[in-house]
């Protein structure tokens, strides 16, 4: 019977089986992962030293009802302690982002307008900080401007621009390049209305999706200085140090410790990685409209 | 093409087998009459040459210094069997044990310990534990009879007898030294690995009392590595933290040990203000809420110390207002707390009201300051969190923060601090409270505390010319130091390990462990033994 052979079903995925197109797919994500965010975000921001309040009767408590993460060594709640210190991340790495992508943007666009010796400072700076492991770089600054939540901000801004800046470098210059763009020139347009109209559009989705995935690693590396004692100080609540508070327990079997701040983070960082690569997907003339 | 990676399979195989098989090779054949130790990572951080300051605890290990401390805090005769002090204090006189032999063969002579003390003098800068700046001179009277003259009355000369060890005159090496000493105690060093272990072996002509274990390897890891590695059976004794007290390992058990380690906050007695350091640099000391003494005994007797140690450290510890009682020279007076009451009574009286927050308040000075911790000892840390927690019901807020010892060496003039203290030597009473020691030593009186007559009797104490005279003056120094509270005393800590069930560290012979985070516990190590 040859027909059963070609009756073999087709797998479909869910995307297709929901009749979902790109725009829509990639919309429902963006949403899961800002509502995430979101709520860590207002939740953690909002909340007092009152709701991871020391409580010594409840001492390293296994996850239950009444404390979904558990409690640590002086009977705080896990729970409260990761959004809030999730939210510190989220905040830092906010900052820190911002003020990366500003200085990615500004130094981009320059050096690629005017070029030069400007231009190739710009590169030799760029080449110098990506020369050096990020994490020592960041290391040195955050102790050179006393820890705490200062040094890690300054110490993480300063260190993400680089990757920015070239990526807009390269495009202004391929934009600046392009046909149409001289062709406007010809035409007599100034060199603001040709960077308004023609430039500007071609670099904001770039510098949009750069700040956006700038956003994990901000936070990851915030996380990973903390961790390692360069970062906040040991007695705030923050991702870094509750991790690395956890590893006294790990050999003693308190798993909760490490195990959810640890997937809280994860899922931050993924989630901040979606929405910037669904973002260039959508952003992008050849795949946006599939 | 497939017989090609059949063979070549086989042939990887084999030779993996044969590396494991070599590795195994590699390792000794365990001697069944040896343990595995584990007791933090201090004596892997500093040198073991008793020169530069190694090992200067007042125990024997690898060397024997003149006297050693007893089980009841006394000193006794060790290298040296009988001692005298001239009239004015300025000369000691040491009889020397006779028949000793150092580990390489040599005889133990009066040449040794006037070798040991000159070279100490001569590289004092690299001796921090050991402070040889008061002795004029060391001469040896005949082989077996050693003489020492000081420069100024010195009483607590005998501790510095107590835990400078010595060494062979003839083969002394500086450098090698620190990894493998020669000396005349209990053990030797067979192999010395700073990242791995150090491995000893019993003396067999330890002349007092040959160690019953052959061979001890204490091993450098970290504390909760230890800890994996005992519950897996591989270590005998691992000290571990208060945290983890609580566990159960199989086959082994707690065994806490008494020190005379005590935690205390410093609280400075004056006003913030700004003074001239030694280096004429100017400084901020002091601070505004702790400089009021109503505060600074409130605290002292209304904290609950009881309830602190159960919270802070699971209970591990004992109370304790002021240095334990295993000290010769600690004052005798003690007092109960969580007079919660009375504290009450006090700050009320010192006109502290309480404020809507809970919070006591005077004019516009709110009753709050800061506690720092080091950020490299959790203890500590928790011990602060939990005094500020006890410290709430009085109206009084402490801020608890963890510093590196970098800052806190900074902050240590102005914010109350945790500080750990547990040494034979009354000299921490000089550091503490003398006049003198204000912003002159890295951390001495860093509470700015000033009592011309507690000068006087920490004087009195210095130049006595015998041990009976000059506790009595440290005790009465003491007392009345603590009258005006500058430190609060919270904790006698105690030090805690695993035993394996085979193993017997003789708990009776054990010393009170000074400060060294649970290496003392090799004290008494040629006592322990193995059951078979």
């Amino acid at each position: 019977m040859p027909e059963l052979a070609l009756k073999k079903p087709k797998r479909r995925s869910a995307v297709q089986i929901l009749h979902l197109n790109t725009r829509t797919r990639i919309l429902i994500s963006i949403i899961i992962a800002a509502l995430y965010i979101g709520i860590v975000f207002i939740w953690g921001v909002s909340m007092g030293p009152s709701n991871y309040a020391i409580d010594y009767g409840a001492k390293l408590q296994a996850p239950s009802a009444s404390h979904i993460f558990g409690t640590d060594y002086m009977g705080r709640d896990m729970l409260a302690r990761s959004v809030k210190g999730m939210s510190t991340s989220l905040v830092i790495g906010l900052v820190a982002a911002v003020i990366s992508s500003i200085i990615g943007l500004l130094l981009g666009i320059a050096s690629a307008v005017i070029g030069g010796k400007f231009d190739k400072v710009v590169l030799w700076l760029v080449d110098l900080c990506m020369g050096l492991p990020h994490l020592v770089l960041l290391i040195l600054i955050s102790v050179m401007l006393g820890k705490g939540m200062k040094g890690v901000m300054i110490g993480v801004a300063l260190t993400h621009w680089p990757e920015l800046t070239r990526i807009i470098r390269a495009e202004v210059m391929q934009v600046r390049s392009s046909q149409y763009v001289q062709a406007a020139y010809r035409m007599g347009e100034s060199r603001f209305t040709v960077a308004r109209r023609h430039i500007i559009p071609h670099v904001i989705p770039v510098y949009l999706v750069g700040l956006l995935l700038l956003f994990p690693h901000a936070i990851m590396h915030e996380a990973s200085i903390t961790f390692l004692g360069f970062g906040l100080p040991p007695d705030s609540p923050a991702i870094g140090v509750i991790l690395s508070e956890s590893m006294r327990y790990i050999a003693s079997g308190k798993w909760w410790l490490a195990l959810f701040p640890g997937i809280l983070l994860l899922l931050t960082v993924i989630f901040f990685q979606i929405i910037g690569d669904d973002l260039k997907e959508l952003l992008n003339p050849t795949t946006g409209n599939l | 093409m497939r017989q090609w990676k059949k063979a070549t399979a086989v042939l990887l195989l084999v030779c993996l087998i044969l590396t494991l098989f070599a590795g195994c090779g590699g390792k000794k054949k365990k001697d069944p009459n040896s343990i595995t130790a584990y007791v933090g990572q201090t004596i892997f951080q500093e040198t073991l040459d008793p020169v530069k300051g190694g090992m200067s605890y007042g125990y024997p290990f690898i060397n024997n210094a003149l006297l050693k401390v007893d089980t009841k805090s006394n000193y006794v005769g060790d290298l040296a069997t009988d001692w005298s002090v001239s009239p004015d204090s300025l000369r000691y006189t040491f009889k020397l044990r006779k028949g000793v032999k150092f580990t390489d063969g040599t005889p133990f002579t009066a040449d040794d310990v006037v070798f040991t003390y000159q070279q100490v003098q001569k590289h004092q800068a690299e001796n921090q534990n050991v402070d040889l700046t008061r002795l004029k001179s060391a001469k040896k009277v005949d082989d077996y009879t050693v003489e020492f003259t000081l420069k100024e009355p010195y009483s607590p000369f005998l501790d510095t007898a107590a835990v400078l060890g010595i060494v062979p005159s003839d083969s002394y090496k500086s450098g090698e030294f620190d990894q493998k000493p020669v000396g005349t105690g209990p053990w030797k060093v067979v192999e010395y690995d700073p990242n791995q272990q150090i491995i000893v072996e019993k003396n067999p002509d330890y002349y007092g009392g040959v160690a019953h274990i052959n061979q001890v390897t204490i091993v450098n890891m970290d504390q909760d590595t230890a800890l994996s590695a005992a519950k897996s059976g591989q270590l005998d004794v691992v000290m571990v933290g208060s945290n983890v007290a609580n566990e159960k390992i199989d086959g082994m058990k707690l065994i806490p040990l008494t020190t005379m380690d005590v935690r205390n906050i410093s609280l400075p007695v004056v006003p913030l203000q700004t003074r001239k350091d030694a280096e004429g640099k100017a400084v901020k000391v002091g601070n505004n809420v702790t400089c009021d003494k109503a505060v600074r005994k409130a605290l002292a007797i209304g904290i609950d110390r009881k309830t602190i140690i159960k919270n802070a450290l699971n209970g591990i510890g004992k109370p304790a207002t002021g240095f334990t009682d295993n000290l010769l020279w600690a004052s005798d007076k003690t007092w109960t707390d969580n007079r919660v009451g009375e504290a009450k009574q006090i700050l009320d009286a010192a006109g502290w009201k309480v404020g809507k927050d809970g919070y006591r308040q005077k004019g516009s000075q709110k009753c709050e300051f800061t506690v720092a911790a080091a950020s490299n000892d959790n203890d500590r840390y928790q011990l602060a969190v939990a005094v500020a927690e006890n410290a709430k019901k009085l109206g009084i807020k402490i801020n608890v923060v963890s510093k590196t010892w970098d800052e806190l060496y900074d902050l240590k003039n102005t914010v109350g601090v945790v500080w750990g203290f547990g040494q034979y030597s009354p000299m921490v009473l000089e550091q503490l409270f003398y006049s003198k020691e204000i912003l002159n030593s890295q951390y001495g009186n860093s509470v700015c505390y000033s009592n011309p007559k507690v000068d006087s009797l920490i004087d009195k104490a210095l130049d006595a010319n015998n041990q009976q005279t000059a506790i009595s003056y440290w005790k009465q120094a003491q007392d009345a130091a603590n009258d005006d509270y500058p430190y609060l005393y919270i904790v006698n800590i105690e030090h805690c390990y695993f035993v394996s069930d085979r193993l017997n560290i003789s708990e009776d012979t054990q010393i009170a462990h000074p400060h060294g985070h649970g290496a003392p516990i090799i004290n008494n190590m040629n006592d322990w033994t193995l059951k078979s």
